[in-house]
This record gives C-alpha cells, sequence and structure tokens, in this order.
C-alpha cells in the first residue's frame, strides 16, 4: 500500500529552459498530462500541466497557424516560465491512501514522488491510483458481492469472516460502508466463488439481514441529494 | 408441431458434485420429470450423449488444458483450478459426454432431423474458458457446438443468445476477436454477481468489434426490465446480425426462487424469453435453434420452467 509499490518510477520529464512546444509534443506523444521540471542533477524544480500549456498559448495560435508574431512569442517562452515552482510532492513511503486523500484535497491530478533531498523518484496519478484500487477491491477476478447489514458491535466482522470461511471460500475484498441508521453498518464481501447460495441461507439462519443492495442504494440516495 | 430434439442421458447424472454443491444431479431429474409429467416426451426426438470426438473439443479448448483435466479427475482429485469445480471420477467422462451430446444433436438439427432442440446437459458451460475451468463449468459446449457448425458445416454466421442470469465469460472470451459469431448476453448486473464480467463496454476487439453485447441487469429487476432491454438490445443486433443458427444458453437461475441471483424472473418470462429467440431463429436461420442448458438451481422451479421450455420449442 506504499506510493513507491504504484506509482510510475520511469517517468517522463523536461527542463526549465526546454520550450513549451517540446513539452507538448512530450505529453502528446506519451498520453500524459503533467511534466516534472527537473535541474541537471535529477531535482524536482517544478511541475508543468498541460493547462500550464493551454493558458500560455494565445488563442489566436489556434485560429491562425500563420501569426508569425504570435507564435514567435510563444516559441521563446520557457518551461520555467510557465511551470508551478516548487510544486507538492510526497514521498516513495507514504502510502497510497495518502495519495488519493492529497489528490482529492488539492485537486490535482498527479504527484511528483521524490526523495529526502528532492531528488526525483516516480511520479502517481489518478491512474495509478485507480489501479491500485482496481487490485484492492479484486474486481479483477471472478466473484460475487454479497451485502450484510449489521449492527455495529465488536465481533461482527469476525463470525462473518468465519461462516464464510467455514464453507472454503476465498475473499476478494472485504469494505464496510455507513449505512443511514446510526448503529447499523453496510458490510460487504467480494466472495471469489459462483457458489453462494449456501453461505447466504446460513448467515440469514444466524440472524443477519442480508440486503438487497438496490435497497441500500435507494436508502442512501435521498441523503446526498443537495 | 415442430420436430424438436431433447438430448438427455441418464449418464450425465454421474458427474458427482458432493453434498454441498447446487450444481446437482438432481437438477436434470427434475427438469426431465417435469416434461414427462406434462406429457411431453412422445413428441420429442430423444437423442442421448455420446463421447465427442477430440477435434471439437481441441478447436475449443488447449490440449493441455484438456490433458490436465483428464489427469486430476481420474488421479481423485475433488476440484479444479477453483473450489467452485467440483468433480468426480467420473467428471471428464460425463463432460466429453455432454460435449459430444451438443454436437450430435447439432450435426442432426443441421442433417434436417429435427427443427430445433433442448440439451439437458451436465456439467454446464458458458464459463469454462479455453484452458480454465470455472464456474461449475469444463467444457464450453456451446462454444464447441458454434465452432463445429462454422468447421463442419459451413455456417458462416452464429448467434449465441446467453440469458443464463451470470455472464458467460468463457463463451464470450473465445469468440470476442470473431465477427461470424454474435454473442449476447442478459444478466445480473457483474458488480453484485459473478464472474464479475459482461458490462455494458464489453463489445468484443480487433475484426470482433460490436459482435458482442452484454446487458446488466441490477438486482431487483425482473419481467418488465427483461423486456425492455430485450427489445432494446437484443432485437435490434439481431436484426443487422442476420444469424444463420441461433445457439441458446438457458439458465433458469434468473427467476425469483432461484437464490443463485437476485434477479427476479417470473416462470412465464423464461417461455417469453425462449419464444422470443425461437421469434429470431424464425425470422433469420429458418427456425434453427438450439438450447443448451447451463444454470438453474431451484428443484422446485425446473420441472415447470423445463417443460415450458420444450413445449415453446414444439410450438415454434
Amino acid at each position: 500500500m506504499f506510493v513507491s509499490s504504484s506509482m510510475t518510477s520511469e517517468v517522463i520529464t523536461i527542463t526549465g529552459d526546454a520550450s513549451i512546444f517540446e513539452a507538448q509534443e512530450k505529453m502528446a506523444k506519451h498520453t500524459i498530462r503533467h511534466l516534472p521540471v527537473i535541474d541537471a542533477d535529477n531535482t524536482l524544480v517544478g511541475v508543468v500541466t498541460d493547462r500550464d500549456i493551454r493558458s500560455a498559448l494565445p488563442y489566436s495560435l489556434f485560429n491562425d497557424s500563420d501569426s508569425d508574431a504570435g507564435r514567435e512569442k510563444v516559441a521563446a517562452l520557457k518551461i520555467q516560465d510557465i511551470m508551478t515552482r516548487d510544486p507538492m510532492a510526497i514521498s516513495p513511503a507514504d502510502t497510497i491512501q495518502d495519495a488519493l486523500l492529497l489528490i482529492q484535497e488539492k485537486r490535482v491530478g498527479a504527484f511528483p514522488v521524490v526523495d529526502e533531498n528532492r531528488r526525483l523518484k516516480g511520479i502517481i496519478s489518478v491512474r495509478d491510483l485507480l489501479r491500485a484500487f482496481t487490485n484492492v477491491l479484486g474486481i479483477g477476478e471472478p466473484g460475487t458481492l454479497l451485502c450484510i447489514l449489521v449492527t455495529e458491535e465488536v465481533g461482527q466482522l469476525k463470525k462473518i469472516v468465519d461462516t464464510i470461511t467455514e464453507e472454503n471460500i476465498s475473499f476478494g475484498s472485504i469494505l464496510v460502508a455507513r449505512y443511514w441508521q446510526e448503529d447499523k453498518r453496510a458490510v460487504f464481501p467480494y466472495l471469489l466463488t459462483l457458489n453462494v447460495s449456501r453461505v447466504k441461507k446460513k448467515l440469514k439462519d444466524m440472524g443477519y439481514h442480508l440486503l438487497d443492495p438496490m435497497d441500500w442504494y435507494m436508502d442512501q440516495l435521498p441523503k446526498h441529494q443537495p | 408441431m415442430k420436430k424438436t430434439g431433447f438430448l438427455y442421458d441418464p449418464r450425465y447424472l454421474l458427474h458427482d458434485t458432493g453434498p454441498y454443491h447446487p450444481e446437482v444431479p438432481e437438477r436434470l431429474q427434475a427438469i426431465y420429470q417435469g416434461i414427462e409429467e406434462a406429457g411431453l416426451l412422445s413428441n420429442l426426438v430423444q437423442i442421448q450423449g455420446q463421447r465427442a470426438d477430440m477435434q471439437w473439443i481441441e478447436a475449443v479448448h488447449e490440449v493441455a488444458y484438456i490433458r490436465r483435466f483428464e489427469e486430476v479427475c481420474y488421479a481423485g482429485q475433488k476440484s479444479m483450478d477453483t473450489p467452485d469445480c467440483v468433480m468426480g471420477s467420473d467428471t471428464f467422462e460425463t463432460a466429453l459426454l455432454a460435449a459430444g451430446g451438443v454436437i450430435k444433436t447439432t450435426e442432426m438439427l443441421m442433417q434436417g432431423e429435427i427443427d430445433n432442440a433442448f440439451c439437458a446437459v451436465r456439467p454446464p458451460g458458458h464459463h469454462a474458458e479455453t484452458g480454465e475451468a470455472m464456474g461449475f463449468c469444463y467444457f464450453n459446449n456451446i462454444a464447441i457446438a458454434a465452432n463445429y457448425l462454422m468447421r463442419q458445416w459451413d455456417v458462416g454466421k452464429v448467434g449465441i443468445i446467453d440469458f443464463d442470469v451470470h455472464h458467460g465469460n468463457g463463451t464470450q472470451h473465445i469468440f470476442e476477436k470473431d465477427p461470424s459469431v454474435f454473442y449476447y448476453s442478459i444478466h445480473q448486473h457483474p458488480s453484485f454477481a459473478y464472474p464479475g464480467t459482461g458490462r455494458e463496454f464489453e463489445q468484443g476487439s480487433a475484426e470482433g468489434r460490436g459482435f458482442t453485447k452484454n446487458t446488466p441487469v441490477l438486482p431487483g429487476h425482473g419481467d418488465e426490465e427483461y423486456g425492455h432491454y430485450i427489445k432494446r438490445d437484443l432485437l435490434p443486433a439481431f436484426e443487422k446480425f442476420r444469424p444463420e443458427v441461433i445457439l441458446v444458453s438457458t439458465g433458469f437461475d434468473a427467476h425469483i426462487d432461484d437464490d443463485m441471483s437476485d434477479v427476479k424472473l417470473s416462470t412465464q418470462a423464461f417461455t417469453w424469453l425462449i419464444e422470443t429467440a425461437l421469434g429470431l431463429a424464425k425470422e433469420h436461420a429458418d427456425g434453427r435453434l438450439i438450447s443448451v442448458l447451463e444454470g438453474g438451481y431451484s428443484l422446485k422451479r425446473l420441472p415447470e420452467l423445463g417443460a415450458n421450455h420444450v413445449r415453446a420449442l414444439l410450438d415454434a
């Protein structure tokens, strides 16, 4: 769950004295939107995004590519003129949860990853996080999702896990979510099997309420409406 | 009345899944009994299973997988690839008889001995991948039949309709690059149900792009939604594709009383589904349709569902 295992280590970078056309070409070629800007010894000095470039390009360039004056002016612009200096970066030892919360809070699409000397080690983007969480959810593997409503008290999850384990069923993942009733939780075990009817019956016989996932969805929905 | 074939063989009961498994021999007995008690048996052309010619299995499955299946089965191993695929010493032989029976039925259809057919076979097939047993399935019976139709009978376009409540991942993957097979499946939404594939954006790849279509159905939905989705998704797709033969992966597990899913179809909806498939076959495929059993686990409902199914085939 560390950034180091989910980040992209082979980073496409650029230097501060490069032109913005060069940056544009690099982004297009690699279908990326963030370029860490580094100096000669691989120290992070900035970040440039496709949005920075778009804001720097005058509108006339899109409309009239023959406008020499405008083009020259843009060609003279260097990455260091338009980049974000000393951008926020994270450490390879941070967790992907850290990265997720930070990306959400700062509203950015990617963070450079640097060591304690701000040497660039990688980049972690929303795309990398999605891949990591798809893996955490276990949804790449065939399985069935159960939805169980439990009263919040110690030991509930153990009983559920024990019951499922007794049936010799492996877990892809298990999620616990809030429910609209304060003292209840919805538990979502993702089971790597097609054979769920017996375990469902067993859980019901133990007194658990198996939710129709749509009921859960409908109950939640109005609460979140503005 | 149509000449409807009915593939059934007592040897299909020999695949032993042990005491705690839903895919049991009693499923077939229930279906057989339902058809018998409805007085329909004498109207059907009864077909017995036979061992499949290996070339047709090998045309779909990796040789290494077939060997491995045979070996682990005779070595007394109790399951294969996943704890879902429980087996006994007769499982390999039963799977060969099932695939072979479906091939034989397909041959009879193409020779004009029958107009359509229902194959009540075990083990089922639509989850089986080319090299992996999955979801109670070992040999992909319907994929083997589709392939046999194309290679042996030069059928140019095969349409597969899969209304088992679980997505037929195996069948989809086997044909996803092949524009001569259109795979349509309607099933419980993969975020809630096995096997976690069959999302709307899965539409085939390479040459086969546009020849796979999936309709995920949310838990709790039933007849009304199925009616709407089939008209929206299946009918236009098959109008355009114009299959020469239709194969149906028939699962009865979307029934409201079947606890393997949360989809709530009525008994009548299953009749409507097969009648719709038969309508498409009549329009495009000279009526040629073969239905092959996949899932369906409610022993209480299977007799009636089985009888209604063959009645629709006879009345087509």
